[in-house]
This record gives structure tokens, C-alpha cells and sequence, in this order.
């Protein structure tokens, strides 16, 4: 099967920085690929550029086989971009917020509804959902925002840190909500977060970025196996740390 | 491109606009009355006269009846400082005692005039002690004039003339101006609102988006970034548009409260549509009269105006680092407005001299600011290439708003100022 995401040596630099350095990897359809790094390694860079939002310096990526550097605007009919911390537009309802995104995906009606249908379904925000968005607390924004994010059945998804600040049920309900998109319509996400052990039963695959450059890529089990380590936590400080 | 403007749309014609507006309208109506009140009754006087009456004679009496006769009120009191506290007058002319005397021997009086020092407001009152002057000429002319000598108080007449755009006709200049820069003054003004309020509107907007990172989700959707930028820029114009006709009526309302406020008792309607008539007729001889092609240059600067505001702020707002910073960003499009439209309120931009006219006339705003008065006096050379100048000022700034919104800068602009940038 064609692999959903393919990045070719993916580079780009702001001044002197190199914020990441030729970084290559594939995400299946339906795959969780999580991406794990220290401040500054260069997730946000890398997903922005996939996310057609940053130009590559050099090296390319293929999403559902378009180029992110020929054909953005095709890349950006099958991607959905979930920026960390991401708020919403408070003055309107859940409700308009889903359908406002569904009208952007689609022109035909009928597949707006469902859409949306899928949307309020995915979010579980209830009644709630006709309540304004300024009323809501940071978990319920962050459930409307990726519900938005996957309603359409996008190929790839792509999710910077989409649990960071919250608590521990509303991370619980976002990595459900992941894993359940991910099976029932396929789409491949890509993911970055700071919390390893989510990463750890959430993600397929992962991998390390330090200053730019992936240091490893692979299951959990076959990470924890490359640096010894009992939990992907300590694969990751080792891999960080020694090299 | 419309599905983007709905939200737009909804977005900033919230409730709290709506209340701001309207309270905005009534706060602007209400200053329409209160100046109308300060007008009439402190810079024009209200028609009242204050008189302190020390010499109490024949004369002052008949003094004051020719006041009335004048359509004055008189009002008295025993002294200024009387009429100040109990009566809250602003001034009171002192007639002394003695004059009659004094006027009777053929020699001068001194009438004083008294004025409250309440406040360093430039409409504080300036008294009505010269109208006290004129009666008493008057009476005086009748008293040792006695006859037909009436000429003497007019023994040359005036006959103003006007002369413009190589040719004069008989009319009062003031009349030919006010009779045709009526529009003049207001269009600088809805230019000036519409310009800063979209700015600010657009540029606010675009921030917010940037904050919230709600403008990264919109970017990375299936919908065409000209599209996104148009849908902005053109909410922003409809609700700038939304904002300017309401101060536009407010203040026209204001203006005809403070008009229907003066003493127009003594207007006769038919006296004053014959002498619109004949100013409506100096105006067309003079060839000061826009015709309606170059009304339509006018609103096409106008539009490029708002076009080249419109772009300039979808640019600087997606310079803009965070929604706190929004109202620095406006600046540059503050000052560029606000500097033309002062000159051209207080001077004649056309007649300056040297580097201060072409540093004025690389602000494109400047042409719209002189457009009817350079088409009122077919400076058509300056017209029309002010008009090409906006039209290729704009092309330039929406090829640079599109590289922009294709471009990094847009979320890394402040990236490298800034050391806690994510990586």
C-alpha cells in the first residue's frame, strides 16, 4: 500500500539555526506516528512544513503522493493542521466552529453534515456544542479543535502536542479519539508530544529528533530494544543523552 | 472566497460592535446639542446683552431699547460682579455713569467691558459690548443727523467679484466656497474614519487569528490564500464602511442640530433661494463645478484609497506578532492619513513648495485628500497621475501581501527576534 506521508530529506534553517537537518521517514495509512524531542529539535519546524505553512530549504515530502513543495494547495486538500495550544473563534458555537471547517472542506451540502455530524460526534461536547466558544474550558477546546481536525476524514492528520495542559481524562479522551479516526477511517497521524508514555501506547511508530536530526525511528519495542531501556522514557534519555 | 467572509462577517458584526456603535451615534448626536447650547450661548451670546446701567439716564434707556429693536435681549444687573454670581453671566458691558453727560458735551465715553475668565477654552465668550457701541452710534447719527443723511453710513458700496480657473464672475467668494465645499469637507473626513477604522479593524483581526493560532488552521484548509485575504479585507471594508456612515449621519446630524440652533427667524426662504441660484451660477462660470466624469475619478481614488488601506493592513497585521502589538502596527497607515488630511485641512497642499509637497505626494493617501479640489480647479495633470500612482501603488502592495501570505515570514517574522520561538 502507498504510504500516506513519505519525507525526503526534509531541510530548513532560520538564519544560522538549523532547525532541522535532512530528516526522512514514511507513515502508513491509519498509522500514529509519534514524533518525540527535547525544546527546540525541531518538531514544530517539521510539522509546519508538512503542514505546508513553512518552504523546506531543501529535501521534499509526498502527502498522499503530492509534493509539499509543487503542489501545496493539493497537499493542503488531504492534510488537517492542529498547531499547539491552538485556540478557536470564541465569539461563535462549537457547532458553527465544526460547520465553518466543514464548509472550507467541501462545497456540497449533504457531505457538510455529515461532517459535522461526525464532528459533534467525535468531540462529545453535547449540548455544549451550542454554548460560545469563550465558555469553554481549554479540555473542550481541545476536543472541538481536533474533532474539527479529523471530521473530514483528512489522509494525514497532523497534531502538535494536542494533549499538552490538560488533564489527565481529557488526554485520555484525546488519545482515544486518535486511535478510534486512525482504525475506522484510516487516516495516518503524525503527532509530536512531550508525554513518552502517551506516545508509548498511542503511537505505531515514533521517533527521535535531537537538534534537527532523527536519531531513531521505529515501534516502541523496537526503540526501547535499540537503546536497552525498560520504557520508551529511558530510550529516549538515552538516545538523547549520548548522543 | 464567500464562505470565509460569512465568518468574517460574523466574527467582527458582533454585539459588542453594534453597542459601541450605537453609542458611538447617540454620544456624537449628543455633542451635536451640547455644542449647539455652547454656540449659541457662549460664542454668539445667545442674542443677550449684558448691561450694568451705572448712568441711568434717558439715553441709556433708549440705548437699550435699540438693542431690542436689533433683536437682542437685554438683561441688567446693578453690577459685573452681580450678573456673574447671581445671573451667571460670561460678560457684562458697563454703561458709567457720567456718559450721557459726556456725550452731551461732545466729548468720548468709555463704555467697559467686562469678561469672565472661566476656563483657557478657545470658545470662551468674547461679549456683546460691540453691539452697546453700535446702538449707541446709531443713536447719535439720528440725534445730530437729522434728514435724509442716511448714504453717509454707506457711502461706497462693495461689489464683491471672484476670480478662478482664468475667469471672474460677480459673487462672493465665501458663497462660491461654501456652496461647493460642502462635499470637499466631508469626504477627508469619512476617508480619514474609513482608513484608521479599517486598519485597525483588519490589522486587530489578523493578530487575533495569529494569537489564538486559529490562523494557522485556516491556512493549512483547502481554500486558496487569496481568498482567505480577500474575504478579510473585505469584511474589514464592510464593517468600516458600517463604522463611517454612522459617524458620517451622526455628525451630519449634529452639524443640523448645531445649525437649527442658530436665529434663523429672519431667513426669507425666497431671498435665499434666489441668492443659491445666482452662486449656483457663479460656480458653473467659473468652471468650478466636477463634472460627473470626474466624480468618477474621485470615487475611483477613493476606492484605490481604501484598496492600498485594505492591503497595507492585511500586510502589517501578518507582520504583527500578537494581537497587544495590533495597535503600533496601525501606526505607519495612522500617520500617512492623518498628515494629508490635517494639511489639507489647514493649507492648500497644491500651492507648497519643495520636498515637503513630493514627500506629501508619495503618500498615496494625499491624491484622494486633493482630488475634488484639484478637479474643482482642473489641475486634471496632478488628478490624473495621483489616480495611476494609487492604481500602481496598490498592484505593488497585493503582489506583496500574496508573497507574504505564500511566504515564512508570516509565522516566523518574529522568529528570529525572538529567543523562546518554538523550534
Amino acid at each position: 500500500m502507498e504510504n500516506t506521508l513519505e519525507i525526503q530529506g526534509l531541510s530548513k534553517s532560520y538564519g544560522k539555526k538549523q532547525a532541522v537537518r535532512e530528516v526522512s521517514f514514511c507513515i502508513a495509512p491509519g498509522e500514529i506516528f509519534g514524533l518525540m524531542g527535547m525544546n527546540g529539535a525541531g518538531k514544530t519546524t517539521l510539522l509546519r512544513m508538512l503542514a505546508t505553512l513553512l518552504k523546506p530549504d531543501s529535501g521534499d515530502a509526498y502527502i498522499a503522493g503530492n509534493s509539499i513543495v509543487q503542489a501545496p494547495e493539493k497537499v493542503r486538500a488531504c492534510i488537517s493542521y492542529l498547531p499547539d495550544e491552538a485556540g478557536a473563534y470564541r465569539s461563535m458555537t462549537g457547532r458553527k466552529y465544526l460547520a465553518f471547517f466543514a464548509g472550507l472542506w467541501t462545497k456540497e451540502e449533504s457531505e457538510q453534515k455529515i461532517c459535522v455530524q461526525r464532528g459533534e460526534e467525535i468531540c462529545g461536547l453535547g449540548d455544549d456544542l451550542d454554548r460560545k466558544i469563550r465558555t469553554y474550558s481549554r479540555g473542550m477546546i481541545r476536543k472541538l479543535s481536533l474533532a474539527r481536525a479529523v471530521m473530514c476524514k483528512p489522509k494525514l492528520a497532523i497534531l502538535d502536542e494536542p494533549t499538552s495542559g490538560l488533564d489527565v481524562l481529557n488526554s485520555l479522551d484525546i488519545r482515544q479519539t486518535i486511535r478510534r479516526c486512525a482504525e475506522e477511517f484510516g487516516t495516518a497521524f503524525l503527532l509530536s508530544s512531550h508525554h513518552l508514555h502517551e506516545l508509548e501506547t498511542t503511537a505505531h511508530r515514533g521517533a527521535i529528533l535531537k537538534d534537527g536530526c532523527l536519531l531513531a525511528e521505529g515501534t516502541p519495542a523496537a526503540l526501547r530494544e535499540q537503546f536497552g531501556a525498560e520504557t520508551l522514557e529511558e530510550a529516549f534519555e538515552r538516545a538523547v543523552r549520548n548522543t | 472566497m464567500i464562505h470565509v467572509l460569512k465568518k468574517e462577517l460574523s466574527e467582527l458584526y458582533n454585539k459588542q460592535m453594534l453597542i459601541g456603535l450605537a453609542v458611538s451615534f447617540v454620544l456624537i448626536i449628543a455633542l451635536g446639542v451640547l455644542m449647539t447650547g455652547v454656540i449659541s450661548s457662549d460664542m454668539l451670546g445667545g442674542g443677550v446683552v449684558h448691561i450694568v446701567d451705572n448712568d441711568k439716564t434717558g439715553f441709556t434707556q433708549q440705548v437699550q431699547a435699540q438693542l431690542q429693536e436689533w433683536g437682542y435681549t437685554v438683561d441688567t444687573a446693578d453690577s459685573p460682579e452681580a450678573g456673574f454670581t447671581e445671573k451667571d453671566w460670561a460678560d457684562a458691558t458697563v454703561l458709567p455713569a457720567g456718559m450721557t453727560a459726556l456725550l452731551d458735551a461732545h466729548q468720548p465715553c468709555q463704555i467697559e467691558c467686562v469678561e469672565v475668565l472661566r476656563s483657557t477654552s478657545a470658545f470662551s465668550s468674547a461679549g456683546n459690548a460691540d453691539v452697546v457701541q453700535a446702538a449707541i452710534r446709531e443713536l447719535l447719527t439720528k440725534e445730530y443727523l437729522q434728514g435724509d443723511l442716511a448714504f453717509l453710513d454707506a457711502p461706497a458700496e462693495l461689489i464683491p467679484y471672484t476670480y478662478a480657473n482664468g475667469k471672474t464672475v460677480q459673487a462672493e467668494r465665501s458663497a462660491i466656497l461654501s456652496s461647493v465645499s460642502l462635499f470637499d469637507r466631508l469626504l477627508p473626513l469619512a476617508l480619514f474614519l474609513l482608513v484608521v477604522l479599517t486598519a485597525q479593524t483588519i490589522i486587530t483581526a489578523i493578530a487575533t487569528e495569529k494569537t489564538d493560532k486559529t490562523l494557522e488552521a485556516l491556512l493549512t484548509s483547502p481554500v486558496s490564500r487569496s481568498s482567505i485575504i480577500a474575504a478579510k479585507m473585505l469584511a474589514a471594508l464592510l464593517v468600516s464602511l458600517t463604522y463611517a456612515a454612522v459617524y458620517a449621519l451622526g455628525f451630519v446630524a449634529a452639524m443640523l442640530l448645531t445649525v437649527s440652533g442658530q436665529n434663523t427667524e429672519d431667513l426669507e426662504i425666497g431671498t435665499a433661494l434666489a441668492d443659491m441660484a445666482s452662486v449656483r451660477q457663479a460656480v458653473l462660470e467659473l468652471g468650478i463645478d466636477i463634472p460627473v466624469l470626474g466624480w468618477v475619478g474621485v470615487l475611483a481614488q477613493l476606492a484605490l484609497t481604501l484598496g492600498i488601506a485594505l492591503t497595507a493592513s492585511v500586510i502589517l497585521g501578518g507582520l504583527t506578532e500578537d494581537a497587544k502589538s495590533a495597535q503600533t502596527a496601525s501606526m505607519p497607515i495612522l500617520l500617512c492619513t492623518m498628515f494629508p488630511y490635517m494639511l489639507s485641512m489647514v493649507s492648500d497642499i497644491r500651492s507648497m513648495d519643495g520636498v515637503g509637497q513630493w514627500v506629501l505626494y508619495a503618500i498615496p493617501f494625499t491624491h484622494t485628500f486633493v482630488a475634488t479640489e484639484a478637479m474643482h480647479f482642473h489641475d486634471y495633470g496632478l488628478f490624473w497621475g495621483g489616480l495611476v500612482y494609487q492604481a500602481v501603488f496598490l498592484g505593488v502592495l497585493v503582489l506583496a501581501a500574496l508573497k507574504l501570505y505564500n511566504s515564512d515570514v508570516l509565522f516566523t517574522g518574529g522568529a528570529l527576534r525572538r529567543k523562546q520561538e518554538k523550534v
